[in-house]
């Protein structure tokens, strides 16, 4: 037994946090704020790591990565987030869209996609939910209709984050009669595309993070699909099979809960006891949060079926950040109530409750995951 | 990295529940409480033909991750059998047990006429037990001892106990979910098996999530105690805080579960939630212990996994 995540992931971890320490300001909360310079910053950040070489850890060698290990591509996913996500939207074309191009496009699409992807300058979206078809991805009713050589999609996606700023969707509409499963399609789409409209939805997580993308007749070539025209659900089950693992919110929690005893060290000792007490119970959580989600890495690395222990690590890493940042505004008071520059942390905590409430919504409900592994205790009824 | 337990242990683990299903499984602890005597003779008989004489946790590592299974074993079938005490004899023999501040009880103290016991804080004695149990139905084999001469420290012995101790209720925490998850697939209602109920199901997967976590915990509980052990005080009581926390809320789900069976000693869920009060509640219970924890962690620090540049506050 050995939870040591061994020497080159404890490098790659003082590597990055040099790299944040001289290129991220502290009191920075991430690329989607009012302010678009914090975009910027993002899009600069992601050069830098590119040029480091360390955009592409997770990729494999003969698509110009790192061929980094399962607790290398653990600790980006964990110093990145704890540090407010400073690669801003970018993350999704480099965790999935990037690694589903290579298992399923075509050498076009490789050589299109792959670089600008590496190279830290592009923006992907992901055109997977719909109003009617959110946990239940397969009632998805977009639909692609054969056009000559190509395509046209008419329907409508929702909850699309980064849609404003992204350059490429990766969608998915539906091709033929086929129910469920059968028929869906994935497309590559610029989003300068003739037919697409971007819809913000306002919502306490602030700008960038939610959309409407409503697409009326928009075409699209025959070189637009990845994977097979009705194969797209295997593209869909690599996505999700890589949100499983899911962010490494723990990473954040932890980095808060620590920063919380040194902002408020002048009157930690006049607290109330059991914030003293709740404090030490959320590091617990934080604590068992990060094991389980190891555990699922450790899976990934050996082979096993990850998707149980996957589903329990999302259950115990989401409820772990909203109890933690109810616990971090409790320890704040009426503080919780101020934001920016000002607040407490820079604002980083009123920045994370917010951001918090759809932790266990995002990239799968947690009911869905309870399902998931009530199913696998019972045996198959659920 | 590798969370896993040594094969080793995961076997020595298997061969102790085989030996404990042979003494009867939980009806071993219901034989016991009709007949304490039952655990000096048939129940310790069984614990040296497993080799727990030759198991000494303080060894190594793998030594270490034996006794834990073997801890974890009894815990699923509420072993009538003071193991972490008894795995932690000193050197003449006394079995060690970690006691309140003010309040040298122990669970089966009356089993051995002499004890070595600490307080959380390491401060050790002597303590000699006339024989006498509560016999309550929540500590049937709890007795309050005489506390003796001071010994030396025994912080580490103090930390592998809370550990072992632990792991026993780990468990029984698991336990608890199988035989819900039993209970619920046979147990029908309205026409269709409980289980069929979402409500139903969504507790049990709390419960097993719940439990999944606590094992891996424990587990780098382990590690860290022979990694740094200097520093291990923290994760101990953390340990010992969540896996208190967790046992108190699965057990209550397990019971819930059963209905009105939850609480009838025909139900193994029963016995298991009665037995394992002692361990719940002895040296002192969580809210108890996450005050201490706070405290080291403010003195301390709690890194270990993601260093941060520490948790203290000072």
């Amino acid at each position: 037994m050995d939870f040591d995540l061994g020497e080159p992931a404890a490098e790659l971890r003082t590597r990055l946090r040099a790299l944040i320490a001289a290129h991220i300001p502290e009191g920075y909360l991430g690329a989607f704020s009012d302010d678009p310079a914090d975009l910027d910053m993002a899009q600069r950040f992601c050069k830098t790591l590119a040029d480091e070489g360390l955009l592409t850890v997770a990729w494999p060698t003969e698509y110009g990565g790192a061929g980094g290990s399962v607790w290398e591509q653990t600790v980006v996913r964990e110093e990145m987030w704890a540090h407010h996500e400073p690669r801003g939207a970018q993350y999704m074309g480099l965790n999935w869209v990037g690694p589903a191009i290579m298992a399923f496009g075509t050498e076009e699409q490789k050589r299109r996609h792959l670089s600008a992807i590496a190279a830290g300058e592009v923006i992907w979206c992901q055109g997977f939910s719909e109003p009617d078809a959110g946990s239940d991805l397969a009632a998805l009713s977009t639909r692609a209709t054969p056009d000559g050589d190509g395509w046209r999609i008419t329907g409508q996606k929702i909850w699309t984050s980064y849609a404003g700023m992204a350059q490429w969707c990766v969608l998915a509409a539906r091709v033929g009669e086929g129910q469920r499963h059968e028929g869906i399609t994935m497309f590559l789409v610029p989003m300068d595309a003739p037919g697409i409209t971007v819809r913000p939805i306002k919502s306490m997580l602030g700008p960038h993070h939610l959309n409407e993308v409503f697409f009326d007749d928009v075409p699209a070539g025959a070189d637009a699909v990845l994977g097979g025209v009705g194969e797209g659900w295997a593209v869909i089950r690599r996505a999700l099979a890589h949100e499983r693992v899911g962010i490494a919110r723990y990473a954040r929690c932890e980095r808060l809960l620590s920063a919380l005893g040194r902002e408020l060290a002048p009157v930690w000792d006049h607290l109330p006891p059991a914030l003293h007490t709740q404090w030490a119970r959320a590091l617990i959580q934080v604590r068992v949060a990060r094991l389980l989600a190891y555990r699922t890495v450790r899976a990934q690395e050996t082979g096993e079926p990850p998707d149980v222990m996957a589903s329990a690590a999302r259950i115990a890493v989401t409820q772990c950040d909203q109890q933690v940042a109810e616990l971090l505004f409790q320890a704040i008071d009426h503080e919780s109530l101020d934001s920016g520059a000002t607040a407490p942390l820079h604002g980083a905590i009123e920045d994370h409750w917010r951001y918090a409430q759809a932790a266990t919504v995002a990239s799968g409900t947690i009911e869905v995951q309870r399902m998931i592994v009530s199913k696998a205790l019972l045996g198959g009824r659920s | 990295m590798n969370p896993v337990l040594p094969e080793e242990a995961v076997e020595f683990g298997a061969s102790a529940s085989r030996a404990f299903a042979a003494l009867g499984g939980v009806d071993a602890a219901r034989r016991a409480e009709e007949t304490p005597s039952l655990r000096a003779g048939e129940v310790a008989e069984a614990m040296v033909a497993l080799g727990i004489d030759e198991l000494d946790p303080r060894a190594d590592p793998d030594t270490l991750a034996a006794a834990a299974a073997l801890c974890e074993a009894a815990g699923r079938v509420a072993l009538p059998y003071p193991l972490p005490s008894v795995l932690l004899r000193d050197g003449s023999g006394l079995p060690f047990a970690v006691v309140p501040d003010t309040h040298c009880r122990v669970d089966h103290g009356d089993l051995f006429g002499g004890w070595r016991v600490a307080t959380l804080d390491g401060t050790a004695t002597t303590a000699s037990s006339d024989g006498a149990a509560l016999g309550s139905r929540l500590g049937p084999f709890v007795a309050d001892l005489q506390a003796g001469d001071a010994l030396p420290p025994a912080r580490d012995d103090v930390a592998l106990h809370l550990t072992l101790t632990a792991w026993h209720v780990l468990g029984t925490a698991d336990r608890a979910v199988e035989l819900a998850v039993d209970h619920v697939r046979t147990r029908m209602q309205f026409g269709k098996p409980l289980a069929a109920f979402q409500a139903v199901q969504f507790q049990l997967a709390d419960a097993a999530v719940a439990v999944a976590g606590l094992r891996e915990l424990a587990h780098f509980t382990l590690w860290r105690l022979a990694d740094a052990p200097t520093t291990a005080l923290a994760d101990v009581l953390a340990l010992r805080v969540h896996a208190l926390d967790v046992a108190r809320s699965v057990l209550r789900t397990g019971q819930q579960l059963h209905g009105a069976a939850g609480v009838c000693d025909e139900y193994d869920i029963s016995v298991l939630a009665r037995h394992v009060q002692p361990a719940l509640r002895l040296p002192c219970s969580a809210e108890r212990t996450v005050a201490e924890l706070a405290a080291v962690v403010e003195r301390d620090g709690f890194d270990g996994l993601f260093p941060h540049g520490g948790s203290a506050v000072a």
